[in-house]
Parts: C-alpha cells; sequence; structure tokens
C-alpha cells in the first residue's frame, strides 16, 4: 500500500476563493482556533465524543451518589430535595447529554467517510449544532448556582409539579433552566439532523446507492428523521410549559381548564421515539461490527434495514404505553398494548439476522466484538422486560417501581452504551490512528458486563417485592436493604469500568506508545477503512466509485470487476472550505439570550455588570442576528489541495 | 480466545444463578406483587409469570441458539481467523418463519393482556353469572361492594367513604370479603394509589377522576390462621397491639395478614418518598363496627355538649362541664355512671359523673386547638378539605406520618419535637404560613406540652 | 462578488447523488419538521377548543370577539402575497433581477400587510372593554382559549415575520449589485418556506376561527 502525500496550495494562489467582507480564518490556524472554527465533520465528531464523555462521568457521579444513598434504610447521604435534583439531572443527562451527543459522534465522524463524501452538507450548520449542544449542557448543569438549585421535577417533568404553584422552594428557577437547556439541544439536533438527512440522501459517493449505503449509515438517516419529527412535539410542549411558568398561561394548570394530561401525551410523543433515537444507532454500530468480527456479510441486509425503519415508524404509535396508569380506558390501554407488542418483532428480526450473521463465520473476540455480543444478550433481556410492560395487567405492577428502571438500564446501558463502546473500540483507530490496548479494552468489558448486571439485574426483583422508582429513602422492614447494597457494588464496579473505558479511548490519542493501526486493522468492510487512519482532512483524496456493498472487502477480496474504481481529481483538485467564526458567536449569541430570559430579576455580577434580563436576552439575540448576518455574507471561502495519491 | 468464550459463559452462568437465588428468596415482603392477596392482584401475577416463562424459554432458545454459534464457528487460531468462509447474505425462508413464530408467541401473552384490562378496570356486573362464576366470586360480594373516594395531597392521604359519611386518613379499612371500589382524585399534582398486594397501580390526575377496584382473598389473607391472629380488629383497638407485638420495625418483617403497606408511585415532590399508607382487612362484621365507631365520632349531632338540665342522660353518656383548674374557661368531658333524671343537679363528688379522660388529654385537647393544629387537622369531624390528614379515631391507627413509622408513644414524640427530622419537608412543619414563630416549632424541648399532645392524640380511641 | 468568482462557486457546488441541490433538500427536511411543530400546536389548540368553554361561569363564545371579515381579508392578501412570490422565483431563475425585485417587493408589502392585521388583531382582542382575550383569561375567567389561540397565531405570525425580514434582506442584497442567477436557489428556498407558512394559514384559519361558526 502506498502512502499519501498532500501538496499544499500557497494561500496566496489564484485557486483561493474568498470574499472580503468578513475574513475567513484560512487552513493555516492551529491550536484553540482551530478546535472554535473548525468545520471539519471529524474535529466537530471529536469534539462531540469528548464533551460527551465528560458528561458520562458526571452523569455517572450522580448515579453513584443516587446508589449510595440507597445503600441502606433510611439513610441520610442526600437530603430528598438532593436526591430529587440528582436522578433529574441524572436522566437529563444521560438521555441528552450523553447517549445522544455519543450517538452524534460517530454520525459526524463515521457517516461521512462511509458514503464516501468529503464533509456533511452543511459543515458550518454542522459546527452550530456543535457549539449549540455545549450552550445546552452548560445551560442545564448552570442550574445548580441559582435559586432552587437544580430542576427536581424528573427528567419527565410531569405536570403540574413544574408549576409554579407547587414550587417547594420560593422562586424556583431549576424547571426554567430545565425548560430552556432542552430547548437549546433541541435546536441542537435538529439542524445536525436536518445536515444529515441532506448528506445521505444528496452526497452519496457514485455508484453508492441507498442499498449499498452502510448498515449505520441507514441508522443515522432513520434517526435523524425521528428526531426532526419527533423533536417538534416536545418543543412545543417545553414552550407551552415555559408560557405557563413565566406568562400565566393556563395549558397544564388544571385548576384554569389546562389537562396535565396533555403534557404527557406530548412528552411521550417525543419521548418514544427518542427511546429509539438512543438505541438505533448503537444497533446500526453492533450491525457493522458483528460482520466484520465473524467474516460475513450482514445476514439479511434489507431486512435489518426495513426493521430499523418498521421500529422508527411504529415508535410513534406506542407513545401511550408509558402511561398506562393514568386512566385512558379500556380501548386505549388495550390498543396501545396490542402496538407496543407488535413492536417486539422488527427488534427480534435484527437479533435473529445478528446471529445468522455469526452462522458460518471464522469468529474472533476483540474488543469490539465483546462489547457487541453483550449489546446483544444485555438488549435481549432490556427487550424481554419490555414485552413484559406491553401487557398492561403487567406494566400496573411494575410501573415506576425498579422493575422499570432496571429495564431501561437494560436497553440504555446494557443496549445503548455498550453499543456505542463497541463503536469507540472499533472505529478509535480510524479516528485516533492508533491500535488501543486489547488487554485493557477486556478488563473494561469484564468490569463493565459484570457490574452493569450486578447493578441492574437485582432491580427487577427491587421492583417486583415493591420498591418505587425516584423515592430517596425506604423505610425498614421491606427487606429492600441487601438487593440495593449488591447493586450499588455493582454501580462502583460498573464506573470504574466506565472510567477506565474513558480513559483508554482519551490516552489512545496522545499515548504514542501504541501501535498505529494502519489502514484497516480488523480486515473491516465498509469503505472508510480504505482510508489511512487517522483520516485527512479531506477524507478521500479520490471520489471513489463505489461497485458493491461491502466496498472495502470486495476491493481485497472481491472478483476485479467489484473493485472500486477512483473519480480523477480535477483542476481545481478538492476544495476544502475555511473555518469559520460564526457559528461559535451565533451559538454563544442563544446562549446569553436564553440566559437573559431565564431570569426574573436584576443580575448582579460583583458590582461590576447589573443588567437587566431584558437588556441581556436584547443583548445575546443582537449577538445571535449579528452571527447569522456575518453567516450569510462571508461567503464559502475555501482553497484548494492536490493530494497525491499512488494507486495500491 | 477460549479464555474469553470461556469468561462469557461464566458471566452467562452467573446470571443463570442470580435468577435462580431470585427464585429462591423470599417474595412475602410487606410491599410484594409477588405475593398477591386479591383477585385483581392476582391475576396481574399470572400474567406476569406468563410472560416470565415465555421470556425465559426465548431467552434459553436464542441465547443458547448463540451460544452454539458462538461456540461452533469460533476461530480456533490466527490462521482461522483470516479464512473467509462462504458470503451468504440471507435466507428469506429461515426469516419469515422466525417473524410467524414470534407473532405467535405475542398472541399468546395477548390474550389474558386483554383480559386482565377488563378486569382491572371494570368491576364485573352482579347479574353476570357466568363471570362470576369463572373468577369465583359470589353474587353478595358484588353487591355489598364498598365505595373509596381517595384523594392525595402532598404528602398523605385522605379516604373518603360516601355511602357511610365518614372520612379518614392513611389508613385504609376495608371488608376483606367485599369489592372495594376506588375513586382516586387529587387536589394537587399527580400521585398513584398502589397497594402492591391488592392491586396494581392507578394514578390520581389532576382535573380527572380515575378509577380502579379490588377485592381481597379472605382465605389467603388468613391462610390457615385463626381471624384474632391474621385478621384482628381494628375498631376495638386488636389490629394496633397484634401488629405491635408482631411486626417490628426492622428486618425480620413477619406478615399480619389482613395488613396491607401501600406506596404513592408517581414523583410528587420533595417527600414523594414518604408518602406511603396502609389498607387494613376486616372481616364484615368487625368493618361494620369500625364504621359505626366512626359514624358516631363523627356525627356533629353526638358530639359532647355542656350539660343541660332540661334533658335525661343514660349511663356512659359524656358532657362537658366547666373546669377553672384547666384553665379560664376550660371545658372538660364527663361520663355518667349512672342513669341521670331531668335537672338532677350536678354532683360531680357523688360519682354519677365522673372525668372522662386524664388531666393530661383535657390539656393537650386545648393545646391542640392554641398550637393551632385544628386548623389544619380534623378531630371528631369529617373536615373535608382539611389541608391535613383527619384524625379522628387517631389512637386506633397502626402507623404515624403516612404509614412512615410506628403509631407509639415515642414516634409520636419524635414526630411532635421536630417533625422535619424525620419527613424532611414535610407540609406540617414547612407549609404555607409556618415559620419559626409558629407554637409548633416551638415543642422541641418542651416535654409538657409534648407529653400532653400524646395523652390527647393516642387517646382517641 | 465578481462574476469570475462567482462562477467558480458555481463550479465547485458538487452534483448531488440525486440532482436536487442540497439547500432544497434542507428546506423540505425543514419544513417537515415545521409541520410537526405547527401539528402539535393545532391539536393542543382542537383538544382545548370545547374544554374551555366549560370553565368558568360564562360561556365562552368567541364569536363575539372574533372579526371574521378582517381575518378573511388578511388571509385573501397572504395567499396573494404567494403569487408574488412564485413570480419572484420565476424571476430570478430567468435572471431578470428587476422583476425579481418588484416581485420581492410585493411579497413583502402583502406579509407587511397580513402581520399588520394580525397585530391589529391582537391588540383588539386583548383590550376589547368587557370582552378581553388574553393569555390566560376572556371575559376575565380563567380560559385556556387565549393561551393556545395566542401561541399557535402567534407563532404562525413569527414565521411571517421571519419571512418578510429574509426577504427583506433580498431585497436589500439585490441593489448590492452582487445578486445573479447563482442565487436562484436560495430565493428558491425562500419561497418554498414562504409557501409553506401560506398553506399552514389555510389549515389555522378554518381550525381555529371557522370552526367556531361551524361547532
Amino acid at each position: 500500500m502506498a502512502t499519501e502525500s498532500i501538496d499544499y496550495a500557497s494561500p496566496e494562489t489564484k485557486s483561493k476563493v474568498e470574499t472580503k467582507v468578513f475574513p475567513r480564518p484560512g487552513q493555516h490556524v492551529t491550536g484553540i482556533v482551530d478546535w472554535l472554527t473548525t468545520i471539519d465533520h471529524k474535529k466537530i465528531g471529536l469534539l462531540y465524543g469528548l464533551t460527551a464523555l465528560f458528561f458520562l462521568l458526571l452523569g455517572g457521579i450522580e448515579a453513584l451518589l443516587i446508589r449510595s444513598q440507597l445503600w441502606s434504610h433510611n439513610m441520610e447521604i442526600l437530603t430528598n430535595r438532593q436526591y430529587n435534583q440528582m436522578f433529574t439531572m441524572h436522566g437529563t443527562t444521560m438521555v441528552f447529554l450523553v447517549i445522544m451527543p455519543l450517538s452524534a459522534a460517530f454520525f459526524n465522524f463515521i457517516m461521512p467517510l462511509q458514503i464516501g463524501a468529503r464533509d456533511v452538507a452543511f459543515p458550518r450548520m454542522n459546527t452550530l449544532s456543535l457549539w449549540c449542544f455545549f450552550a445546552g449542557g452548560i445551560t442545564l448543569n448552570l442550574s445548580w448556582f441559582f435559586t432552587g438549585g437544580a430542576p427536581a421535577i424528573g427528567w419527565f417533568g410531569y405536570a403540574p409539579l413544574t408549576d409554579t404553584r407547587f414550587a417547594e422552594v420560593m422562586g424556583d428557577m431549576g424547571p426554567d433552566f430545565w425548560v430552556f437547556s432542552l430547548q437549546i439541544l433541541g435546536i441542537a439536533s435538529l439542524l445536525a439532523s436536518f445536515n444529515f438527512i441532506t448528506t445521505i440522501i444528496n452526497m452519496r459517493a457514485p455508484g453508492m446507492t441507498m442499498m449499498r449505503l452502510p448498515v449505520f449509515t441507514w441508522m443515522t438517516l432513520i434517526v435523524s428523521f425521528l428526531i426532526i419529527l419527533a423533536f417538534p412535539a416536545i418543543t412545543i410542549a417545553l414552550a407551552e410549559l415555559m408560557f405557563d411558568r413565566t406568562y400565566g398561561t393556563n395549558f397544564f394548570d388544571f385548576l384554569e381548564g389546562g389537562k396535565p394530561h396533555l403534557w404527557q401525551h406530548l412528552f411521550w410523543i417525543f419521548g418514544h421515539p427518542e427511546v429509539y433515537i438512543l438505541i438505533l444507532p448503537a444497533m446500526g454500530i453492533v450491525s457493522e461490527i458483528i460482520p466484520v468480527f465473524s467474516r460475513k456479510p450482514l445476514f439479511g441486509y434489507g431486512l435489518i434495514i426495513f426493521s430499523g425503519a418498521i421500529i422508527g415508524f411504529m415508535g410513534f404509535a406506542v407513545w401511550s404505553h408509558h402511561m398506562f396508569t393514568t386512566g385512558m380506558g379500556v380501548v386505549a390501554t388495550s390498543a396501545f398494548s396490542i402496538l407496543t407488542m407488535l413492536i417486539a418483532i422488527p427488534t427480534g428480526i435484527k437479533i435473529f439476522n445478528w446471529i445468522g450473521t455469526m452462522w458460518g463465520g471464522r469468529i474472533r473476540f476483540d474488543t469490539p466484538m465483546l462489547f457487541a455480543l453483550g449489546f446483544i444478550t444485555m438488549f435481549m433481556i432490556g427487550g424481554f422486560t419490555g414485552i413484559m410492560h406491553s401487557s398492561v395487567p403487567i406494566d400496573a405492577q411494575h410501573q415506576d417501581s425498579y422493575f422499570v428502571v432496571a429495564h431501561f438500564h437494560y436497553v440504555l446501558i446494557g443496549g445503548a452504551l455498550f453499543g456505542l463502546f463497541a463503536g469507540f473500540y472499533f472505529w478509535l483507530p480510524k479516528m485516533s490512528g492508533r491500535l488501543m490496548n486489547e488487554k485493557l479494552g477486556k478488563l473494561v468489558f469484564t468490569l463493565m458486563f459484570i457490574g452493569f448486571n450486578v447493578t441492574f439485574f437485582p432491580m427487577h426483583y427491587l421492583g417486583m417485592i415493591g420498591q418505587p422508582r425516584r423515592t430517596h429513602s425506604y423505610n425498614e422492614g421491606h427487606g429492600f436493604e441487601a438487593w440495593n447494597q449488591i447493586a450499588t457494588i455493582g454501580a462502583f464496579v460498573l464506573g470504574i469500568g466506565i472510567a477506565i473505558g474513558i480513559y483508554q479511548f482519551v490516552s489512545s490519542f496522545f499515548n504514542k506508545k501504541l501501535k498505529p493501526a494502519g489502514k484497516n486493522p480488523w480486515d473491516a468492510r465498509t469503505i472508510e477503512w480504505t482510508l489511512s487512519s487517522p483520516v485527512k482532512e479531506y477524507n478521500f483524496a479520490r471520489t471513489p466509485i463505489i461497485k458493491s456493498r461491502d466496498q472495502a472487502w470486495e476491493n481485497n477480496y472481491g472478483p476485479k470487476e467489484k473493485h472500486a474504481q477512483q473519480e480523477a481529481l480535477g483542476d481545481h483538485g478538492v476544495h476544502m472550505p475555511d473555518h469559520s467564526w460564526c457559528p461559535l458567536v451565533t451559538a454563544l449569541g442563544l446562549f446569553v439570550m436564553v440566559i437573559g430570559l431565564l431570569f426574573r430579576q436584576t443580575i448582579e455580577f460583583a458590582e461590576l455588570f447589573i443588567a437587566t434580563p431584558y437588556e441581556i436576552a436584547i443583548a445575546g439575540g443582537s449577538l445571535f442576528v449579528l452571527g447569522i448576518v456575518m453567516w450569510a455574507l462571508e461567503g464559502p471561502g475555501g482553497y484548494h489541495l492536490f493530494p497525491k495519491e499512488t494507486e495500491e | 480466545m477460549r479464555r474469553l468464550l470461556a469468561l462469557f459463559t461464566r458471566a452467562t452462568i452467573a446470571t443463570i444463578l442470580f435468577t435462580t437465588l431470585f427464585g429462591c428468596s423470599r417474595v412475602d415482603h410487606k410491599q410484594s406483587a409477588l405475593d398477591p392477596k386479591g383477585l385483581v392482584s392476582q391475576n396481574q401475577y399470572d400474567v406476569f409469570m406468563l410472560s416470565v416463562w415465555i421470556t425465559i424459554f426465548l431467552f434459553c432458545a436464542v441465547g443458547g441458539c448463540l451460544l452454539y454459534v458462538l461456540w461452533k464457528y469460533r476461530a480456533k487460531s490466527k490462521e482461522e481467523a483470516m479464512e473467509i468462509p462462504p458470503q451468504s447474505h440471507g435466507n428469506s425462508k429461515i426469516e419469515a418463519s422466525l417473524i410467524l413464530i414470534s407473532a405467535l408467541i405475542l398472541v399468546i401473552l395477548a390474550i389474558p393482556t386483554l383480559q386482565g384490562v377488563v378486569l382491572m378496570n371494570r368491576v364485573p356486573d352482579a347479574n353476570d353469572e357466568e363471570t362470576l362464576k369463572k373468577l369465583n366470586l359470589d353474587r353478595s360480594q358484588i353487591e355489598g361492594a364498598i365505595t373509596v373516594n381517595v384523594t392525595g395531597k402532598r404528602f398523605f392521604w385522605v379516604f373518603e367513604y360516601p355511602q357511610f359519611g365518614i372520612v379518614t386518613a392513611n389508613e385504609l379499612v376495608f371488608p376483606a370479603n367485599k369489592a372495594v371500589r376506588i375513586n382516586l382524585r387529587t387536589e394537587d399534582v399527580i400521585h398513584s394509589f398502589w397497594v402492591p398486594k391488592l392491586a396494581g397501580k392507578m394514578d390520581l390526575m389532576p382535573g380527572q377522576e380515575n378509577f380502579m377496584w379490588f377485592i381481597a382473598d379472605q382465605e389467603k389473607i388468613l391462610s390457615g390462621k385463626p381471624t384474632t391472629e391474621a385478621m384482628p380488629s381494628v375498631f376495638d383497638g386488636k389490629m394496633r397491639q397484634t401488629v405491635f407485638a408482631k411486626q417490628k420495625f426492622s428486618d425480620e418483617f413477619e406478615p399480619v395478614g389482613g395488613l396491607f403497606y401501600g406506596q404513592c408511585a408517581e414523583f410528587c415532590g420533595n417527600s414523594h418518598a414518604y408518602m406511603s399508607f396502609r389498607a387494613l382487612a376486616q372481616t364484615d362484621q368487625d368493618f361494620d363496627s369500625w364504621v359505626k365507631r366512626f359514624q358516631n365520632s363523627q356525627n356533629p349531632n353526638l358530639q359532647p355538649s355542656a350539660y343541660n338540665p332540661e334533658e335525661m342522660y343514660n349511663q356512659g353518656a359524656i358532657v362537658t362541664f366547666a373546669d377553672k383548674s384547666l384553665g379560664e374557661q376550660a371545658q372538660r368531658e364527663y361520663r355518667s355512671t349512672k342513669k341521670i333524671a331531668k335537672a338532677e343537679a350536678p354532683n360531680l363528688s357523688e360519682k354519677s359523673w365522673i372525668k372522662a379522660h386524664s388531666d393530661d388529654y383535657e390539656l393537650g385537647k386545648q393545646l391542640f386547638s392554641s398550637l393551632q393544629c385544628v386548623q389544619c387537622h380534623a378531630v371528631n369531624r369529617t373536615g373535608i378539605g382539611a389541608k391535613g390528614p383527619n384524625l379522628t379515631l387517631y389512637g386506633l391507627r397502626t402507623s404515624l406520618a403516612a404509614g412512615w413509622m410506628r403509631n407509639d408513644e415515642k414516634s409520636l414524640s419524635t414526630w411532635l419535637r421536630n417533625s422535619n427530622e424525620v419527613k424532611f419537608g414535610n407540609l406540617m412543619w414547612n407549609g404555607e404560613g409556618v415559620d419559626d414563630t409558629h407554637p409548633l416549632r416551638q415543642l422541641e424541648n418542651d416535654d409538657e406540652k409534648v407529653n400532653q399532645l400524646i395523652a390527647y392524640l393516642l387517646g382517641q380511641i | 462578488m465578481s462574476e469570475a468568482t462567482a462562477h467558480s462557486i458555481e463550479h465547485h457546488e458538487p452534483e448531488t447523488s440525486t440532482g436536487i441541490p442540497n439547500k432544497k433538500v434542507l428546506m423540505w427536511a425543514f419544513l417537515g419538521s415545521d409541520c410537526m411543530f405547527f401539528g402539535t400546536l393545532i391539536s393542543t389548540h382542537l383538544i382545548y377548543r370545547k374544554i374551555s368553554a366549560t370553565v368558568g361561569s360564562n360561556y365562552l363564545d368567541i364569536r363575539d370577539l372574533f372579526d371574521i371579515e378582517l381575518t378573511s381579508f388578511s388571509t385573501f392578501v397572504l395567499l396573494a402575497s404567494s403569487l408574488f412570490m412564485a413570480l419572484a422565483v420565476s424571476a430570478i431563475h430567468k435572471g431578470n433581477l428587476t422583476s425579481t425585485r418588484w416581485m420581492l417587493f410585493g411579497t413583502i408589502i402583502f406579509g407587511g400587510i397580513f402581520l399588520a392585521c394580525q397585530v391589529y388583531e391582537f391588540t383588539h382582542f386583548v383590550h376589547a372593554p368587557g370582552n378581553e382575550l388574553t393569555l390566560s383569561s376572556y371575559r376575565g375567567d380563567p380560559h385556556v382559549f387565549g393561551s393556545t389561540f395566542y401561541l399557535l397565531t402567534g407563532t404562525h405570525g413569527t414565521h411571517v415575520a421571519i419571512g418578510v425580514l429574509w426577504l427583506v434582506g433580498w431585497l436589500i442584497y439585490s441593489f448590492t449589485g452582487r445578486m445573479s442567477v447563482s442565487d436562484a436557489i436560495d430565493v428558491e428556498c425562500c419561497g418554498l418556506y414562504w409557501h409553506f407558512v401560506d398553506i399552514v394559514w389555510i389549515i389555522i384559519f378554518p381550525v381555529v376561527y371557522l370552526m367556531e361558526y361551524a361547532f
């Protein structure tokens, strides 16, 4: 295999296209400015991943505090309000600031590589999503420092508990922070999804037909559609809640005609597709890994994709199974119960197909494969308890008990997080250019697998013997202690496993002792593995012309007519866009505006800075508009690269 | 490779061991859904166990298949790992049959599910003999059903019996042999009514009335023991005695069959965890006696009034006389020891009237007003809409603070002195209009007042 | 931007897999999402419309307040603006800058009239003596109608206002001398947005206003 070399066009050459209204940082910026202004999908992906891993640690610490508080009866590590804040923040953090952005990290980094594109369709918008995600994460966690502390309303924020009428601390600002941070995070997710949809529909390399797309890319597409169709419901619900809290409207105020039921419906119309938004990326990752480590193509490719789409579609038709105990009546509960059971079928298909893929293969047990297998088994258990909950009589006992806690942690940790960790072990060599230590990886897997099961399996039993969710304490004599103690020990083992894993991920970028990965360390099948590791900024020196589904595999082992060809490089070489400050400015404006909207009284900061909330909001809004105007006027910019590539 | 596989197998075995362990451990915990004592919860348990067996079967089938594949097709050497197996892409016949099988399995679960939904939501018709027979119910059990209006408040429960015109709080007394219809309402946020041994939960939604019902199974409650032991009567305090004697607040729980534990299951604020309650099953007779006692206690016409010379009093009648020793304008309750004729002058020394209660009780009663307890708590009246739990016949209750503590002198003393220490954020300590100047918050070191209040409260029998 | 650079940008505009420009796909995806926004708002309004009538002592007859003639007029104006928008898009595709400018101007004016009507309507509703419809009450009684009404029509009004600002941006841009046929796709996206906002109003008008006269 020959190496690639790059010949940079001099920045002063004529090929530099740039309008001078607002100069953009050129291609030679380095260090912090490079990372702040980058519009490279790979760097954005890394930033997403790194931030999400940080929030994973934060949410994990919250989880360990929760577990410590439940060590025995009547513990006083946390007060009840602190505990309620912990589980609210833990839930919100893990869903919106960990699993979703971790998926987004892979979407960003891997998806354009898998379709043979040089970047996403709208690179600057991609950066804006990243900074909006940052702003949302910061906004949510700022709540700790203001009146009332963090929100204590649960990640579901059921009305009317969020109403100011029922605030337990005078002028509690927690729910306001919660509302606004979710709104910003919603903007981030929506923008990213528009981008991914456009990219996958429009930026595929020649010959990359829809039915040749790698499964992970397909799942990206489905998840993006789920996001753009599901997030509006929560955005509107949050807007209504914000109006209720700020302007005294009556959307959820039952004393003045509103209906708390409506909140639940709107929340779960978003919330159930959200579950699939969290799990489908992991399924996509696992569907990539299993064929590679079995050295066989995916069994039933079409069916896996079709069932993914069906799951996504049906995800919009089953939201009320979260509300079986709210008194919806016999007909509605029965209908939603049956629909929910039906979802088990496409999910089952996926598991059958993964096993079918391994059948007759040559299975290697490297760390990514172990995590993928962990995913299958744990997700299976989570899925089975899910089938139980779809049955209304069973759900009547399980709802809001620890059984449900066990169920969704099996799906979200055993499922989503194991899948994402599998993705890290699989693709990090492509990102960092170095292979990770297999032994350490297997240790991480062992710790996580054991810790996870020790933590969450006993919770099924705890739920059945009557421990309710979201309670900071339990009384003596219920027999809850022993199993809670086992769960707490397991949680710490799991925490240690995750912490070592995160250390391993981050250090693989800096540890020069690690072996270089080479182009295709796993002998994998999709075209991102035909690129050098780490991937060059232009991704593909020559755009590949795709001939088959598992292109990298066919290049190595397939018949000649299935080998990929390459497009000739045009006169202008590879057009690379310039860096840009505008997304950062726009997101900053949004952040400041939201902070202004949040506060109701004058803000004083050490006598240096006194402003009314409106002034801050207007200042932020202006910055936001300025960012957009600059964005519109700065023009595409860019420079040209002429990477030399010698054919292998 | 082999070591890893072994590890994986071991992990799976550990999981199975876990399951077995659970199978062996006790399931009759206070709040266990695995120990159903009623028709509805039994049905829910049966459907649950069906689903457990189905999923264990599926887990073994699919998991076994997975293990087999992992073992059979593992790459045994570096060379083998680089081999290229046949590149098959799928098999539509296998896929189709697997889809069909999974759909069939779901049907097995779907049918009892639908039956269960109907059972949960509708009390069977008393005239529908076929259904009653199937459920093994007697017509009278449905016809004699009682109705309870449950109102959830942060953080306690109000139980109103509209048929009998009585109101109690935190301890739901019901006949073990009759259907109980529950209407659920809330005055603030969402709560959820859950007595796992009797029925699954149902939410209390603001602005909406929800319905659920349950019927206990007297045989299961007694499980061969005599009534006095398993289901002692509430109205004369036997239940309280039995529970105190048997049920220690420790890990060693010994169930009294008729005592059920319930809990609010929907997050409702700071003290959500403390919002528990109890349900006490009674024989039909004992229940009737309890209702009688309550009706008498809460009947405004039967409250003791000042002695009236124009009236005739039966033996045991209670009237009030002024008693300066208790304070200015204080009234004390006296009980007649014999039949008192009209205009027979009250002779307190001649033992025709004796003090009905101890001095502490009477002083406690005065404190109950002067410390502003009455503003929130109703005693001997229904007091619908009161902010705090109704305390009528409080001395018969087994628990204190919405089922959180045992209702004895010691706990009550702890509770009265500083309830915030017990239940942080409770509204008696933190509610509207209660601040550091409130008399309630001055009780911490006032042994005398606390003892008087305890005498008054536990004297409500 | 000189002709040469504009040409070179056009040259670099990559060919897409579907042949549809990226910006158009983006706009369609956004509009799909926006459908769900309005869907949620409209269903909230529909759910609450009847319930609000049962709360409070006064029977809610919003017809006393609505001025259906004015709203019909503003509906017509908004629909007419779509015609101008379509003509503007057609003109820029043909490279006719003068016509584009006039048609954009027409769209802005009509959109502006619609907004003015809405502002008038809102102020009138809030201040109608004895008949006030505020965010939380109608005729002084707590109601949800005002909440859903203002949020729904207000969100639509905000959409129109953003559209008008966007069009004003194009109008200003057309005077800088930089506008060329290569901007047609951007104007077309703006047009898509504008038509969508119109279509949404075609749903909102009967659902919020006309329905009160029918059921």
